[in-house]
């Protein structure tokens, strides 16, 4: 007669510290023998609603896979979009949108950092990391009047430009989140039990992270240099002087010192941006001639949307964009036929490639390991399920 | 008449009153309101947060505690069915019990104990080693996985703590040369007080102290994003209140240990000072209070260990430096000759 010797461990949907999704974990005393994530509780059929929408539509709705992450995601979409239409935005507008999408950038990362602080008991890393996106929030707010959802990159350009004062709040607002960085460096990044708690935990070696496609930061901690805006440089990019992160280690804190690298590095493109913007129109010529009431468009610098736009018709085709947003590369395809609806619309997001990892990092890992390799991977379940 | 008065005599008798009132069930009450209002507070604060706020404005937000309870009260008490539910239910209350009862055995003047032993330090540490029997029960009765790996890992920490916690006390024990507390309190009373004695036996002790009470960074027990709250993830209205309340209690109790062991008890009150026990109790408590707001800022500052590396701090760390400690009380004992 055989005893039962594992204990099946179902942790989610309704759990502290499952996120959205059920996590299957096959436990061995507090050993993992295997690790199912269980995903799609969030799933909203994105894809498939984006069929039934006029392309200008689809920007709110593309922002809705990834709330912490909404401009790089619009990004993406308004680029394919723009390669449909065969259109380019102005400078001036290719600045603002790395302008936002780094700003973006810098906030989400601050989002996963606070979550990951507090799955491995650091509420004070999530409360400071939360408070610390608030001088973000307030600054994306600024420019695009929204805090979160901004569909601010529209096809063609941008819908405002830059405000007055933003300049020199911005770089306050960045000199405090270098000093910033300092303080989480003592109370959580290099805490002793932090250390005790990431250190060689959930590792990923280099070989591995390729094979099974980990993307973005947690791809960069595996000691692999690849990020979407030095390969295949959209907007401003090779304009900008930045580094890509990288780490050798491939394990939990190896990740979360990506991500400080990130920011530290978004920092610096922000500065270089504001320092070297040009002046210009916000919006293409194409679309700035239908605009009702050009003078006026130009005095209050937003874009009011020309009816044009709610029926653009891109001519037959399909077109792809990358982006590198904020948890790694995110990839739209877009098929045309002719309508004022895509014929096919696809997303493959950044969380959606970034599941796997859970399930090759965590075998043989720890009970208590399950959320501080969880929390490392930024995964963000409504970006994965769509 | 002479039934009241009889009443009377028996309800001021020490016996009644310092368990149910003083230092017992009514002042600990009062101290875990105090604490957990302190924690929330100082922690907010370190947080860039206000923490509690709108019960009673004036006062800070102190009365949320009771406001909470009053919501707890009055929640449904569900008992799952695959539950044993004499356990399910008793486990807590006897587990909130067991962790207040020490408090019989701490003195808080000469004269004032509700149970007098020239082995008072022993028994102190000994009625708290029962409680974690209890939070296996708990755990065992509730039917839940997440209890339960809860409860084992309270039995796992007991293993990493007591055993230092009980040599770090012998260590002091060797040093005063006495296992009574009220003693204990009198070898401090020349100025030099346990934890400048035997900083060694301080430090285990209050590591250890720590761990018992399921403070961070050793809160493995309860890990939220672990197991939801450990062994108590079943229970719901005032039983979940007793739950709760018993890690309080135990710090409440721990830290009022610390305070006479390490921290002078009493002293620097002198004799016609000693003699009602308020002066002394009072100055015991503040120390204990000091103490308790020490452990509870711990979470503001430390995420959770993984419970092996608890084990392994336990063993490796702790139990050494508690047998260093022995070894230093009796160079103490050897040089100074006390």
């Amino acid at each position: 007669m055989s005893e039962e010797q594992t204990l099946e461990l179902l942790i989610g949907p309704q759990h502290p510290g499952s996120g959205h999704m059920r996590l299957v974990a096959e436990m061995d005393g507090d050993v993992i023998l295997n690790f199912e994530p269980n995903i799609g509780y969030v799933h909203r059929a994105v894809e498939k609603i984006a069929e039934t929408k006029t392309y200008v539509q689809i920007i709110p709705l593309v922002e809705r896979t990834s709330l912490p992450d909404t401009a790089n995601h619009n990004l993406g979409y308004v680029l394919a979009l723009e390669r449909l239409l065969g259109i380019d935005a102005p400078l001036r507008a290719q600045y603002l949108r790395i302008l936002l999408a780094e700003i973006n950038r810098i906030h989400s990362h601050l989002y996963g950092m606070g979550i990951h602080g507090n799955m491995i008991g650091s509420t004070t890393m999530l409360m400071w990391a939360f408070g610390d996106r608030e001088p973000f929030i307030e600054l994306a707010q600024r420019l695009t009047g929204a805090r979160l959802s901004y569909s601010y990159i529209i096809p063609g350009g941008v819908r405002r430009d830059l405000p007055q004062d933003f300049r020199n709040d911005a770089l306050k607002a960045l000199s405090y989140m270098e000093r910033r960085l300092k303080d989480y460096d003592r109370i959580f990044v290099h805490n002793p039990v932090t250390l005790a708690r990431l250190k060689g935990v959930g590792v990923i070696n280099r070989i591995d992270a390729a094979r099974i496609g980990v993307v973005g930061p947690n791809l960069r901690a595996s000691g692999i240099a690849y990020d979407v805006r030095k390969i295949e440089p959209y907007c401003i990019y090779p304009d900008l002087d930045f580094e890509v992160v990288v780490r050798d280690e491939g394990d939990a804190h190896a990740r979360l010192l990506v991500r400080i690298g990130e920011i530290e590095q978004s920092i610096s493109m922000i500065r270089q941006i504001l320092g070297k913007i040009p002046d210009g129109s916000i919006l293409a010529d194409r679309y700035l001639d239908l605009v009702p009431s050009r003078t006026r468009f130009e005095k209050r610098s937003s874009v009011k949307f020309p009816a044009l736009f709610s029926g653009l018709k891109p001519s037959k085709g399909e077109a792809v964009s990358r982006v590198e947003a904020s948890r790694g590369e995110l990839f739209h395809y877009l098929v045309s036929d002719g309508s004022t609806h895509p014929y096919r619309f696809r997303i493959v997001t950044p969380s959606f490639k970034n599941l796997i990892a859970f399930k090759h990092a965590l075998l043989g890992q720890k009970l208590a390991d399950i959320p501080a390799v969880y929390g490392s991977l930024d995964y963000f379940p409504p970006e994965a399920d769509r | 008449m002479n039934v009241v008065e009889q009443l009377l005599q028996i309800l001021l008798s020490p016996t009644i009153i310092i368990p149910l009132i003083f230092p017992g069930l009514l002042t600990t009450f009062l101290v875990i309101i105090f604490i957990a209002w302190f924690e929330r507070k100082l922690t907010a604060k370190v947080q860039l947060r206000y923490g509690p706020l709108y019960v009673l404005k004036s006062l800070g937000g102190l009365p949320q505690l009771v406001a909470d309870l009053l919501k707890f009260l009055f929640t449904e008490i569900i008992i799952p069915k695959g539950s044993d539910k004499k356990a399910f239910i008793l486990s807590p209350i006897f587990l909130f019990t067991l962790s207040m009862l020490p408090v019989v055995a701490i003195p808080l003047s000469n004269s004032y104990a509700a149970f007098f032993s020239d082995l008072s330090l022993l028994l102190v540490l000994a009625l708290l080693t029962i409680t974690p029997i209890f939070m296996l029960l708990l755990g065992w009765s509730s039917n839940n996985k997440f209890s339960f790996i809860g409860s084992l890992r309270d039995g796992y920490l007991m293993m990493a703590y007591e055993i230092p916690m009980f040599v770090s006390i012998l260590a002091m024990a060797v040093a005063y040369d006495t296992l009574d507390l009220v003693q204990v309190v009198g070898r401090q009373s020349s100025g030099l007080w346990g934890i400048a004695l035997n900083p060694l036996a301080a430090i285990t002790f209050f590591v250890a102290m720590l761990m018992t009470t399921a403070r961070f960074p050793f809160d493995v027990a309860e890990a939220e994003s672990e197991l939801v709250i450990g062994p108590y993830t079943e229970y719901s209205g005032i039983i979940f209140v007793l739950c709760l309340g018993a890690s309080y209690a135990k710090l409440s109790v721990l830290s009022l240990f610390f305070a006479e062991v390490f921290l002078g008890g009493w002293n620097p009150l002198i004799w016609p000072l000693t003699l009602n026990p308020i002066l002394p109790g009072v100055a015991v408590f503040v120390k204990g209070l000091l103490v308790m707001g020490l452990c509870v800022f711990m979470r503001s500052i430390y995420p959770r260990f993984r419970i092996d590396q608890v084990l392994k701090l336990g063993w490796h760390t702790l139990f050494v430096l508690s047998v260093a400690s022995v070894a230093l009380s009796l160079g103490i004992v050897w040089v100074l000759g006390f």
